[in-house]
């Protein structure tokens, strides 16, 4: 098991630049998850880990290696696909012990390590079966097995989940869990799940455009985003974004949205006032409890009745947004409804520069 | 659509259209039977179609032809054997490498250094026969090497001009198919005589007549290999090489069974070609490597059109290949489902 360590790495492809400059450090046995919307670079930054790009400047080290310009099969990394990449002409076993095979390695020690993956990933009854005859959770198991006995410093984990349905990936992601659990190893993996992120991770890095937007772990990322785009990127769903500013009454800040509702601000943003600003939060901190805070109206465009809540999904003015209710509120399209947001949840975001202003920042 | 969706007249009309079809398609073969079994008076006295009931069918004709009573059957057999096979196994593994690496890696080839090869070697040529008098083989095999060295040296510089990537590379290989044969066919005959009187024999060899194949084969094994290639997954070659299997292990233990069904379609096609060419065989063989379409030719020679023999010939001509189609043709089934796997 070793540390990655990525230091001013830039990648471009021809014309393209892809990522501007990127620094990233994964401790030792971290399970670090990139994730982003698509062509967000997380794909590139995990096969420059894995040498199936090259980096076009700065360096990459896996442990105390320098393996910038190392070739793939040098940098003992284990890497499991979004496509799985069996191959389709050799049986499961085949598959799983393939690389010791090729490196030369002992036929006991395949055999045995091959043995303890499969018990490990409850492939026993498959050992001699055929990629095509596999099913698709079955066959990223394998894929998975095929990492496991190459006893690698560090497993990339490529989209792994993406190709199975709803159900599966909720399994497999325990799955994948509790391995690390077991192997304390260290874990890179991508994905553009932002849910998948959050409940694997030990610490999520969110990216956009090649450069990191925030790295942490999954609550300060839910709880303090640094900027908009992180806020909105994370949760399901979606954070309410209102713009506004921000006025002094009183000697007070105050949040002027420009639908024309007030909602008082903290102490801290009296410095910004004057200033535009965006007021983010999340549909979980709404509700129609009068004492969680300011009240604003919203128009119902539909409700969606989820059972142990109903999600208001309206507008405030011309701008969307989305309030979780209890379950016995029976508004009906174009009602207006007095929602009440829970003052100790709100979020401040200058729109300028995006980056959230917070007391103690 | 399918025939089966097809209800009660319509069927009937698509069925019998296709049987006329299948007639139409296997009189011939059938004709080309029956008159290998016939005796020289039922052949030139009007037709007749049925063993037993218009002629008394003879085995004379193949009795002749496995004798050695028409020129040496069984040579002429075993030459189109090893050949057709050596040729295509040879001209679909270095065609396939050839795909792969067009299809895997991008290539820069300078305008300037293939115009540059072209003078140096064209000029060198001359050169070395006209003016200097050296061996016209020796002068164009030394004018290549320098001209082939010389060239790829100067590629790794910025030559003004085009730049050729891998498109342009697969269409020269495809181009040298659409000139005809016979253009090529005279050069080569050219070539090997000089060969020869330099002491390296090279018409009427196996080596000669084989090389002379794959060369001519490799275009169209390039052209479908790369097509069955590209469509292979590239994912599971970076999986091996992230398990650290070196290249050439990745190209015959992953590429090449990924690709079987196309391998063997290919192998099939150029096997074909190879079985089938005469204008090569007349002119690169006369008598120990002659190939069956020559001998198949060579039946109506002297003493006429003799049919029942042209027939049994063509018969041992065709039989082989229907065979192995066959055969590999299950197996191409059988694999094309491999690389599917999603």
């Amino acid at each position: 098991m070793a540390t990655i360590n990525i230091e001013n790495v830039t990648k471009s492809f021809g014309e393209v630049e892809v990522i501007p400059s990127l620094d990233l450090q994964v401790a030792d046995g971290e399970f670090v998850v990139l994730v982003g919307p698509s062509g967000c670079g997380k794909t590139t930054t995990l096969r420059m880990i894995a040498g199936l790009e090259t980096a076009t400047s700065g360096t990459v080290s896996i442990g105390s290696r320098d393996v910038t310009h190392l070739r793939p099969g040098l940098r003992n990394c284990a890497m499991v696909f979004q496509s799985y990449a069996l191959f389709p002409h050799m049986t499961v076993g085949e598959n799983i012990t393939y690389g010791m095979k090729v490196r030369g390695e002992d036929k006991q020690k395949a055999h045995a390590a091959m043995k303890e993956a499969s018990r490990i990933l409850n492939l026993d009854d498959y050992l001699d079966r055929k990629p095509a005859e596999l099913s698709g959770g079955q066959r990223q198991r394998v894929a998975i097995g095929r990492a496991l006995v190459r006893d690698p410093d560090v497993f990339l984990f490529d989209e792994p989940l993406s190709n199975l349905d709803a159900k599966l990936r909720i399994e497999m992601r325990t799955e994948i869990k509790q391995l690390h659990r077991r192997l304390k190893s260290t874990i890179v993996y991508v994905t553009h799940d932002q849910v998948e992120a959050m409940t694997m991770a030990d610490r999520v890095v969110v990216m956009q455009g090649g450069v990191i937007e925030q790295a942490a772990d999954p609550i300060t990322l839910y709880e303090r985003p640094r900027n908009l785009f992180v806020a909105s990127f994370i949760g399901a769903p979606s954070m309410n974004m209102l713009a506004g500013q921000v006025a002094m009454e009183d000697g007070q800040p105050v949040f002027v949205s420009n639908n024309g509702f007030r909602v008082p601000a903290p102490a801290h943003l009296a410095t910004a006032a004057g200033e535009a600003m965006v007021l983010g939060i999340r549909p979980e901190h709404t509700g129609e409890d009068s004492s969680l805070g300011p009240c604003i109206k919203a128009t119902v465009i539909e409700m969606e009745p989820l059972g142990p809540h109903t999600l208001l999904i309206g507008k405030v003015g011309d701008e969307k947004f989305t309030a979780q209710m209890p379950a016995s509120n029976k508004s009906q399209p174009d009602d207006v409804v007095d929602v009440y947001l829970d003052r100790s949840k709100l979020h401040f975001f200058r729109a300028s520069d995006g980056l959230a202003l917070r007391e103690s920042a | 659509m399918s025939v089966r969706d097809l209800k009660g007249g319509k069927r009937y009309w698509v069925l019998s259209a296709c049987l006329v079809w299948l007639v139409f398609t296997l009189f011939p073969l059938y004709w080309v039977a029956i008159t290998s079994l016939k005796s020289p008076v039922d052949v030139v006295g009007g037709p007749t179609y049925i063993p037993f009931v218009d002629f008394q069918p003879t085995l004379k004709a193949w009795k002749d032809l496995f004798s050695g009573a028409r020129g040496g059957f069984f040579s002429t057999f075993w030459a189109s054997t090893i050949v057709g096979l050596s040729a295509s196994v040879i001209a679909t593994l270095v065609g396939s490498m050839a795909a792969y690496a067009l299809v895997r890696f991008p290539f820069k080839v300078r305008l300037a250094s293939g115009i540059i090869f072209f003078i140096v070697a064209m000029g060198g040529y001359l050169l070395g026969s006209e003016v200097f008098g050296v061996n016209p083989a020796m002068a164009s095999i030394v004018a290549f090497c320098v001209a082939l060295a010389l060239s790829i040296f100067l590629n790794r510089f910025a030559l003004p001009g085009a730049v050729l990537g891998n498109d342009d590379i697969i269409f020269w290989f495809v181009s040298q198919r659409l000139f005809p044969p016979i253009v090529v066919a005279f050069a080569l005959f050219l070539l090997y005589t000089e060969m020869g009187k330099l002491g390296f024999k090279m018409t009427d060899t196996y080596f000669g007549l084989t090389l002379a194949y794959v060369a001519f084969s490799l275009p169209i094994v390039v052209w479908l290999m790369r097509d069955f290639i590209a469509i292979l997954p590239v994912d599971v070659e970076e999986a091996a090489l992230v398990e650290n299997v070196p290249s050439w292990r990745i190209f015959f233990g992953i590429v090449l069974p990924m690709a079987r069904p196309g391998l063997i379609a290919t192998f099939v096609i150029t096997l074909a070609f190879v079985w089938n060419e005469f204008l090569f065989a007349l002119f690169l063989t006369n008598s120990k490597w002659q190939t069956l379409p020559i001998l198949v030719a060579g039946q109506n020679s002297q003493r006429g059109d003799e049919w029942w023999a042209i027939s049994a010939a063509a018969l041992v001509a065709i039989i082989p290949m229907v065979i192995i189609a066959g055969l590999l043709g299950r197996l191409m089934r059988s694999g094309l489902t491999i690389g599917a796997v999603k």
